[in-house]
């Protein structure tokens, strides 16, 4: 047990290194897209190449993000129900879960993807669009999406079995959606007003 | 029994979904495993259904093509350019010199502080976006002022939540672009639709507070003279907006020689840039030529109003796509919060982090919900649904009030996000069949996804109310005066009345359906053209003269936000519908 729980922290520490730098492919994403608007209006000319870019970053983030938001248990539930179950019954539909409703699936589309992507890679496809970028790195962060979901579902397998062994504490224990909203508003309340610290601050 | 079990694939597959979902295992995996439990039960029993299922395991094979469809939707690009835009905006501080420059603006007429939520409210729905951070803004602004003076704390609360949830219906709302997604309409026109039903709301929000005032005075009073921080001079804000007006018509007519139709536009801005850097050079200098309070409210509120400008303004005008006035929006709020000195790495940072959670959960769920199609349309589920809905009684009506109640009903467990990937591409096609116009149906649908954050005592917006809301007995900080908290039946209570207006408001847009028609635009009906004319004829160059000759003429440019429309109907990107 010991070992594989090695291996999941492994696996949660390469997610997390992703999930955490591929937020800044949105920003490029957004500066792209504003840059866009503005050269095209202004000097009347664009490029299919800068609109494909726009989706081919947003989707690299959210589809390799996918894993480290499992990991931070962020994917939202359906919890009135949930929520009223034990602590014990709750572990156990997490455990059930993952192993038969998401397993499958991502493995299934991993399984599905790699020749959906190699065909793309095979025959140097390229978009449609006149002046298009070339496809395959696209489909490539949808198998690099899901093959994280993967290794990522292994992970929560693991821990989720040493937490109900009692091998370690739950990192993510169970509150519901309106908790958290609360939670999240009175932290928001507060990093506003400390933000209104520092700009007062910087005022003097 | 088999035959039976393979010809009802659908309702059994719909019923057992609910159970799936309701188990609680994030939605985005229980839905794809449905679909593909379901595909495999499917596959088996396809020889005894008598052709109603059409599944093979080839058909698994489009799956990789449908996920791509997904990633590449320019639409849905939209989603994480305006959570970007809301979550920076709400650390930038405008919310909050908002309410307190407003507050002071309408403090003095009884309900004032009440206006002014509702206001503000508005003003942040059309750019920020974000329920969360209106509602928690005006809690920890608004609140206490109005329980200071004496408001009555089930309609302060009630006023807090409800103009909290404006952002959901008015533009730029992610309600709107998710819907107009999955309806397969341009998000252009469900904004161009929303506009005025949101307002027509906010104004019904208005007159509730009037009646408060008139039939309980003592529940919204006026603030006292000594809270009025920035003193008198209305009138000085009434001059500078006539000087506004004045050198904005001014401009237009100078520059309609050169600009023609652009000159609208660009006279606006003038004018309002004009008196922007006059109350900047008035304050610094410290001439004060104008009140204190003109110099606040011009100066709080044109940068928001420029924000508006810049997102919805190049939308409704065709300048830019939903997206592209997403990003530019975005990169606008950058500025805005540099300029009050509240922009630096980890405020970036952060907004990148909850940008990237919030599409990464909503992405799989989309993603889910392809999975779940692919089987639910092979079983002929949409078949089912249709069939169930098309024979409801009393037509278009009774179908949009059957669908109304169930959507507030579903509300109460499912968010918007899961409501529209799952629930509303099944209404796709009876309300097709019934003739419903889907830009109609979606403002009808968006409305009602509105209401369910704020019922109790399920709604967000009453939670992010809670989080900021003093819970036990306080010390004022002004007055020295111990005051109690409210508790959290008064934030329930306080939303009902509002609840009520929401569902009347429901009512409304299905009477009137040309609160949203409009977006197709009016120029097919000619009395109605020479109906809008006169509103816009001050603006005509030369006057009265224009009147007459300008009906016909195509580059005509009228002036306000509704006029694109006329000419435009086909603002937004072409839609992708995967």
């Amino acid at each position: 047990m010991q070992g594989l729980l090695a291996l999941s922290r492994g696996i949660d520490n390469v997610t997390e290194f992703i999930g955490k730098s591929v937020i800044w492919l949105i920003f490029l994403a957004i500066l792209i897209s504003a840059g866009n608007a503005i050269v095209r209006k202004v000097f009347n000319w664009s490029s299919n190449s800068l609109l494909e870019m726009q989706w081919y970053l947003f989707g690299a983030s959210f589809l390799l993000a996918s894993a480290y938001t499992l990991k931070s248990n962020e994917h939202i539930r359906i919890d009135i129900v949930y929520g009223m179950f034990s602590n014990r019954t709750r572990q156990r539909i997490d455990l059930f879960g993952h192993v038969f409703f998401l397993l499958p699936f991502v493995l299934l589309m991993t399984w599905l993807l790699v020749p959906y992507t190699w065909r793309a890679f095979d025959n140097g496809d390229i978009s449609t669009n006149s002046g298009g970028l070339i496809i395959w790195p696209a489909r490539f962060f949808l198998l690099a999406g899901f093959a994280l979901l993967v290794v990522q579902a292994i992970s929560e397998i693991i821990k989720k079995v040493a937490i109900m062994r009692g091998l370690m504490e739950d990192p993510h224990p169970f509150i519901s959606a309106h908790e958290q909203a609360e939670l999240e508003g009175a932290a928001l309340a507060k990093e506003v007003a400390e933000l209104e610290k520092l700009a007062a601050g910087d005022r003097k | 029994m088999i035959e039976l079990i393979a010809q009802n694939m659908a309702p059994i597959m719909f019923v057992s979904l609910i159970a799936f979902l309701l188990l609680g295992y994030p939605v985005a995996f229980s839905l794809a495993a449905n679909g593909l439990v379901f595909f495999a039960i499917g596959v088996w029993l396809a020889p005894y259904s008598g052709g109603t299922i059409t599944l093979d395991w080839s058909l698994l094979g489009t799956m990789p093509a449908r996920l791509f469809g997904v990633m590449s939707n320019e639409t849905l690009l939209a989603i994480p350019f305006f959570t970007f835009m809301g979550i920076v905006l709400e650390r930038s501080g405008m919310a909050e010199d908002l309410l307190d420059t407003v507050g002071q603006l309408f403090g003095p007429i009884r309900g004032g502080l009440a206006y002014a939520v509702i206001f503000v409210g508005a003003l942040l729905a059309a750019t920020t976006g974000v329920v969360a951070a209106s509602v928690i803004a005006m809690g920890l602004i608004s609140l206490p002022i109005m329980l200071r003076y004496g408001y009555d704390r089930r309609v302060a609360s009630g006023v807090i939540a409800a103009s909290g949830t404006l952002a959901q219906i008015i533009p730029p709302s992610l309600v709107l672009i998710v819907l107009a997604d999955q309806l397969g309409r341009s998000v252009g026109d469900m904004y161009a639709g929303a506009i005025i039903p949101g307002l027509v709301l906010t104004g019904l929000y208005v007159l509730y507070i009037l009646t408060v005032s008139i039939l309980r005075p003592n529940w919204v009073p006026a603030l006292p003279i000594e809270a009025r921080t920035l003193g008198r001079g209305v009138t000085s804000l009434l001059v500078a907006i006539a000087a506004v007006i004045a050198l904005g018509y001014g401009a237009h007519l100078w520059l309609y020689e050169t600009q023609g139709a652009n000159a609208d536009i660009l006279g606006a801005t003038i004018g309002v840039i004009a008196i922007y850097i006059y109350a900047l050079i008035d304050k610094t200098t410290g001439l004060n030529t104008m009140s204190r309070l003109a110099q606040q409210v011009i100066m709080v509120l044109i940068p928001p109003l420029a924000l508006i400008f810049l997102v919805l303004g190049t939308i409704f005008l065709g300048i830019a796509t939903p997206t592209e006035g997403g990003a530019m929006g975005a990169v606008g709020s950058l500025f805005l919060a540099a300029m009050k000195n509240r922009l630096n790495l980890t405020v970036i940072r952060q907004a990148l982090t909850s940008t990237t959670r919030l599409s990464a959960f909503v992405m799989f769920i989309l993603i889910g919900a392809r999975m779940f199609s692919l089987t639910f349309y092979g079983v002929e589920g949409h078949k089912w649904v249709e069939h169930l809905l098309v024979g409801l009684p009393g037509g278009q009506t009774g179908f949009l009030i059957i669908v109304s109640v169930l959507v507030f009903l579903l509300a109460f467990f499912l968010d918007f996000f899961e409501l529209a990937f799952i629930i509303v591409p099944l209404l796709i096609a009876p309300a097709e069949a019934l003739g419903i116009d889907l830009i109609w149906f979606g403002i009808i649908l968006a409305v009602n996804m509105q209401t369910s954050f704020m019922h109790p005592p399920f709604g967000f917006a009453l939670f992010y109310l809670r989080s900021v809301a003093p819970r036990g007995s306080y010390v004022d900080k002004v007055t020295g005066i111990k005051t109690a908290g409210v508790t959290t039946g008064e934030i329930y209570w306080g939303a009902v009345p509002f609840v009520i207006i929401q569902v009347a408001m429901v009512g409304l847009v299905i009477a009137f359906p040309q609160m949203v028609m409009h977006y197709k635009g009016v120029v097919v009906d000619p009395s109605t053209v020479e109906i809008t004319v006169p509103g816009f004829a001050p603006l005509a160059p030369g006057g009265a003269a224009g009147g007459g000759a300008t009906l016909g003429a195509p580059n005509f440019g009228a002036p306000t936000l509704r006029a694109p429309s006329l000419g435009a109907p086909n603002l937004g990107a072409p839609v992708v519908n995967p």
